[in-house]
């Protein structure tokens, strides 16, 4: 590892300030509470499929392990279920096992806002606005251009996935809900199945075949309703099939996720207990589990809606940069 | 050979389709669920074609296997680099869209690295930096230094870099061929 510095990032890093700016004083007069979280925690949620940063804390003979947080969820819904309101956090995240590259780095800045009351369509109005206000800030219009795509704040294309799926990979709905039709489909595809899950295959075509699509249609595209394999926190929609889940795209670029919140505790244990598994049987680092987070909910988190997006992903598109580390004036590089 | 995709670099060479590409871009990547990935861009070594390929992480891919050359660059036309192998003086040419524009900085008479798959040239390894002489470029005009003021300036290659002010005519330096970025002055 090799540390950076880049003065000649200046001018992006200039609208990165601008972007920050900008969140911050939508977020305000929107009536979302800004809270300071800590980056370190002595217990976590547990997530199967992102690896942690562990360290420790001393005093004379006493030792601790502390681990630095992947993202605020943990410390905001504490808080939420405490009456605190709508509220944000804009906060440094660190996952472990992510080599930087022009979207990734091990340690990046978090955008995390909540709306009570609200399930994941509501919340992605306001997230409509805040783009468009930062759009008019910076621009002085509604609309800007990335990489040759222009991207018109004014309304979303919104897609299901089911939808996406059909129009840019050819598989139907039957294929898509079914796991043995979807492994066929896939393996006719020409991607190799033996061995891999229905959630390896779906992401990788989502990868592959999806994503690249999305966000250039002139609007940012919103896509909905995820399998419910892939429900994470997310509530389950009346179906049983999807989850009430978004991903937001601009020009290909995914930047953030958003969530109805589950706010069932006894449904949220059973999947912390099957994360926890898998987190043990894939050799990640076990850490505590938050179970004071359990009781928050089973005592008073309301409906809600939940999004995190990547911030330096957002100041890119804004900065017309080709990747998140022409916004840092400093950085940490792997040469491996 | 066969190596999991996660360990794929940029640089390496890939049977994808029956044909041989050389990887341009890696990324791993953790979606919220399932495998990670390896997003990679490819390149055809034969038609310079780029093509996405997004591998599970841990799926086998088979490698090709090279050999690295070192040749004189000899001249290049309008289609093909020439280089000529000094052990037994044979020539070889690469078309120069798959070189791409590493080309523009490439001196002649220089020595570099060629691959070959089965005796065939397939791509050229790009040297980390090349010293080129600036010929022209303005005096310095003062500037914002901190924000990394620039000017352009020709080199002996013909083509035209970003250098700092303090740059004058004469001097060598030396740019990374894959970015045309400015490194350094050097001494003769």
């Amino acid at each position: 590892m090799q540390i950076h510095t880049n003065p000649q990032n200046l001018k992006y890093y200039k609208v990165y300030l601008k972007v920050e700016e900008g969140v911050h004083s939508f977020l305000k007069k929107n009536g979302y509470l800004k809270i300071d979280v800590p980056v370190l925690s002595p217990a976590l949620i547990p997530e199967s499929y992102l690896e942690v940063f562990k360290t420790e804390y001393r005093f004379f003979n006493r030792k601790e392990p502390l681990y630095l947080t992947p993202s605020p969820e943990l410390f905001l819904k504490r808080i939420l279920s405490k009456g605190v309101g709508n509220c944000y956090s804009l906060v440094k995240a660190f996952r472990n096992h992510e080599p930087p590259s022009s979207l990734h780095s091990f340690e990046f800045t978090m955008l995390e806002i909540y709306k009570l009351n609200s399930n994941y369509l509501d919340l992605a109005e306001d997230l409509l606005a805040l783009l468009r206000h930062l759009c008019n800030q910076i621009f002085q219009k509604d609309h800007l251009v990335f990489k040759g795509v222009i991207v018109d704040f004014r309304k979303w294309e919104k897609i299901t996935v089911s939808e996406a799926f059909r129009k840019f990979a050819s598989v139907n709905e039957r294929e898509l809900f079914d796991r043995e039709s979807f492994l066929r489909r896939a393996k006719k595809k020409g991607y190799v199945v033996d061995g891999y899950s229905y959630e390896d295959l779906f992401s990788q075509i989502y990868v592959q075949e999806i994503e690249p699509n999305l966000g250039k249609n002139g609007f940012p595209t919103l896509i909905y309703d995820y399998p419910r394999q892939f429900a994470a926190l997310a509530k389950l929609n009346k179906d049983k099939k999807t989850a009430q889940r978004f991903e937001f795209y601009i020009a290909g670029v995914e930047l953030g996720d958003c969530y109805s919140e589950l706010t069932d505790w006894k449904e949220q244990e059973a999947r912390f207990v099957e994360e926890e598994k898998k987190r043990l049987r894939t050799g990640k680092i076990m850490h505590p589990v938050d179970k004071d987070f359990l009781e928050a909910l089973q005592y008073g988190l309301e409906n809600c809606a939940g999004i995190a997006i990547g911030f330096e992903r957002l100041a890119m598109i804004f900065a017309g940069a080709a990747s998140i580390q022409e916004l840092k004036l400093i950085t940490i590089t792997d040469n491996l | 050979m066969r190596t999991n995709a996660g360990n794929l670099k940029k640089g390496e060479f890939i049977f994808y389709q029956g044909e041989v590409w050389q990887i341009q871009k890696a990324d791993f990547y953790s979606p919220g669920k399932g495998s990670a990935l390896m997003k990679t861009r490819v390149k055809n070594v034969k038609s310079a074609k780029n093509v996405d390929i997004t591998y599970k992480s841990n799926e086998s891919v088979e490698t090709v296997d090279v050999e690295s050359v070192e040749m004189q660059y000899l001249y290049k036309d309008t289609e093909n680099i020439y280089f000529m192998d000094s052990r037994n003086y044979n020539q070889y040419s690469l078309p120069l869209n798959i070189v791409g524009t590493v080309a523009d900085y490439l001196k002649e008479g220089q020595r570099y690295f060629v691959y070959l798959h089965d005796e065939q040239p397939i791509s050229m390894r790009p040297p980390m930096s090349v010293r080129l002489k600036v010929i022209s470029t303005e005096e310095a005009v003062k500037g914002d230094t901190v924000s990394g003021a620039k000017k352009p300036a020709q080199v002996e290659t013909g083509v035209t870099v970003m250098v700092p002010l303090f740059v004058k005519a004469g001097e060598i330096i030396t740019i990374n061929p894959e970015t045309g970025q400015y490194g350094e002055r050097v001494k003769e």
